[in-house]
């Protein structure tokens, strides 16, 4: 049986549909809150952000067109920025990716993370692909991600030089961005 | 003169914040004027947000979706239906006051459910016992008035002789009056006894001018109510008695005699 899609359960949350709101939850709380744990190595802050996120996009179900971007991507990026923000105890307020004013929609090109059998594969694939790395680049790469470091401050923490830290934050990234481009898990004809 | 773009990876950096100083300042500075860069800065987020999923997935207590769904219900039906922007503050404030209001209100009236549903069997149990009660005092009255028409009806009837027992040596308290016809075939008591020894009985006998005495009642406890008996018919009674007898009485008198008394 096919998995709801995302924009059919976002527009029954626009109408109220509580059971809606617990599909999403049930599709993309523990995928979340994964995240969130392994950022902030606290449950309960987690738990408070997850509970937020979800709230929010009860909420703000109205605006997202999830047929023009992917719900789980969005959810992730608001859920990284609200551990980000917590972590290290102040708001980001960066070009085009303030927290508020970040809008639904701007994430195209959505990865299909709908069905189930087809996230534990992007999670399987992001798992072997970052443990792969090399030690100092998955360091910096993991130390940029999950504690929201520059690359100014992964040079301060490693004690490395910041050219080299550049090359390792580099290189990491061009290795994770093959696993999005290998064509298996996006949909090209989705817009 | 040619447009010089960004670096390739600088759009997947700037999504995982590893940008700073000057290359974040050029970075920004170039995006907003380049739609081509912030088409890629805007497919950079997904992946970056993506990078999440190496972290191994974790279940949130399932407290947290019940406390989600109590939020929205609080926050009223039709909330979600409206464009309300996504700049919401992290956590609603304007029915936080509620909550508490609610919580107390849930654990009070959860409290007095409990206690209602207590009183409510305590009150059942007492029914059934009063009810049980009722039972028995009910036949004790049908007994009594049952009792006391027979009583009278000795009483008015010729040949009634009226016998009072008297304690024997060794009975201390006791006394038994008893109503008798024999035409009638009646036989009517009142009096109390005092709770026989341990495992003994008293036990009342008609004592028959011809045959063996009759048992007309074992008295395992104390007595004090009155009571009527039939018998047969003609049986024309010599005397009254109590013997004191195995627990639960016997056919015939086999015990000590407690008390004894004569037609008058």
């Amino acid at each position: 049986m096919q998995p709801a899609p995302d924009s059919a359960l976002v527009e029954r949350m626009i109408t109220g549909d509580e059971s809606a709101l617990v599909a999403v939850y049930d599709r993309y709380a523990a995928m979340i809150f994964g995240m969130l744990v392994r950022m902030l190595r606290d449950r309960q802050a987690a738990e408070e952000i997850l509970q937020d996120l979800f709230f929010e996009l009860w909420r703000g179900a109205a605006r997202f067109d999830a047929s023009r971007g992917s719900l789980p991507a969005w959810l992730m990026v608001i859920a990284r920025n609200r551990a980000l923000s917590r972590l290290r105890k102040r708001e980001y307020r960066e070009f085009s990716e303030n927290i508020d004013a970040f809008p639904a929609n701007a994430i195209a090109s959505p990865v299909v993370l709908e069905d189930e059998a087809e996230r534990s594969l992007l999670m399987g694939k992001m798992r072997v692909a970052m443990a792969s790395l090399p030690s100092e680049q998955r360091e910096a790469v993991e130390l940029a991600y999950f504690e929201g470091m520059t690359q100014s401050e992964i040079a301060a923490r490693t004690g490395s030089p910041l050219g080299t830290v550049k090359s390792r934050v580099r290189a990491g990234m061009q290795s994770l961005r093959r696993i999005f481009d290998d064509g298996t898990t996006r949909q090209s004809g989705r817009s | 003169m040619m447009e010089r773009h960004v670096n390739p990876e600088d759009p997947d950096l700037y999504a995982l914040r590893a940008l700073d100083g000057e290359e974040k300042q050029a970075f920004e500075a170039h995006v907003r004027a380049c739609p081509a860069c912030a088409a890629e800065l805007d497919a950079a987020r997904e992946r970056v947000a993506l990078m999440g999923l190496a972290a191994p997935v974790a279940a949130p207590a399932a407290g947290v979706k019940d406390a989600l769904l109590r939020r929205v219900r609080a926050e009223g039906a039709g909330a979600s239906g409206q464009a309300s922007p996504l700049r919401a503050p992290a956590r609603p404030r304007r029915m936080a006051w509620l909550t508490p209001v609610l919580a107390a209100a849930t654990v009070a009236f959860a409290s007095l459910a409990v206690w209602l549903w207590a009183r409510n069997a305590a009150y059942l149990r007492q029914i059934d016992s009063l009810q049980a009660q009722l039972a028995t005092v009910q036949t004790q009255s049908q007994e009594i008035a049952r009792t006391a028409a027979d009583t009278d009806k000795l009483l008015g009837m010729p040949g009634t002789v009226r016998v009072g027992l008297k304690p024997m040596t060794g009975m201390h308290d006791g006394r038994v009056g008893v109503l008798y016809n024999a035409q009638m075939g009646m036989v009517s008591c009142a009096g109390w006894l005092p709770a026989a020894p341990p495992k003994k009985s008293y036990q009342l006998w008609l004592v028959p001018m011809k045959g063996k005495p009759m048992s007309l009642r074992v008295f395992s406890g104390e007595w004090n109510e009155p009571m009527a008996m039939h018998v047969p018919a003609g049986m024309e009674a010599k005397a009254f008695a109590v013997t004191e007898e195995p627990l639960g009485g016997m056919p015939s008198p086999t015990g000590p005699m407690v008390m004894e008394g004569a037609g008058e």
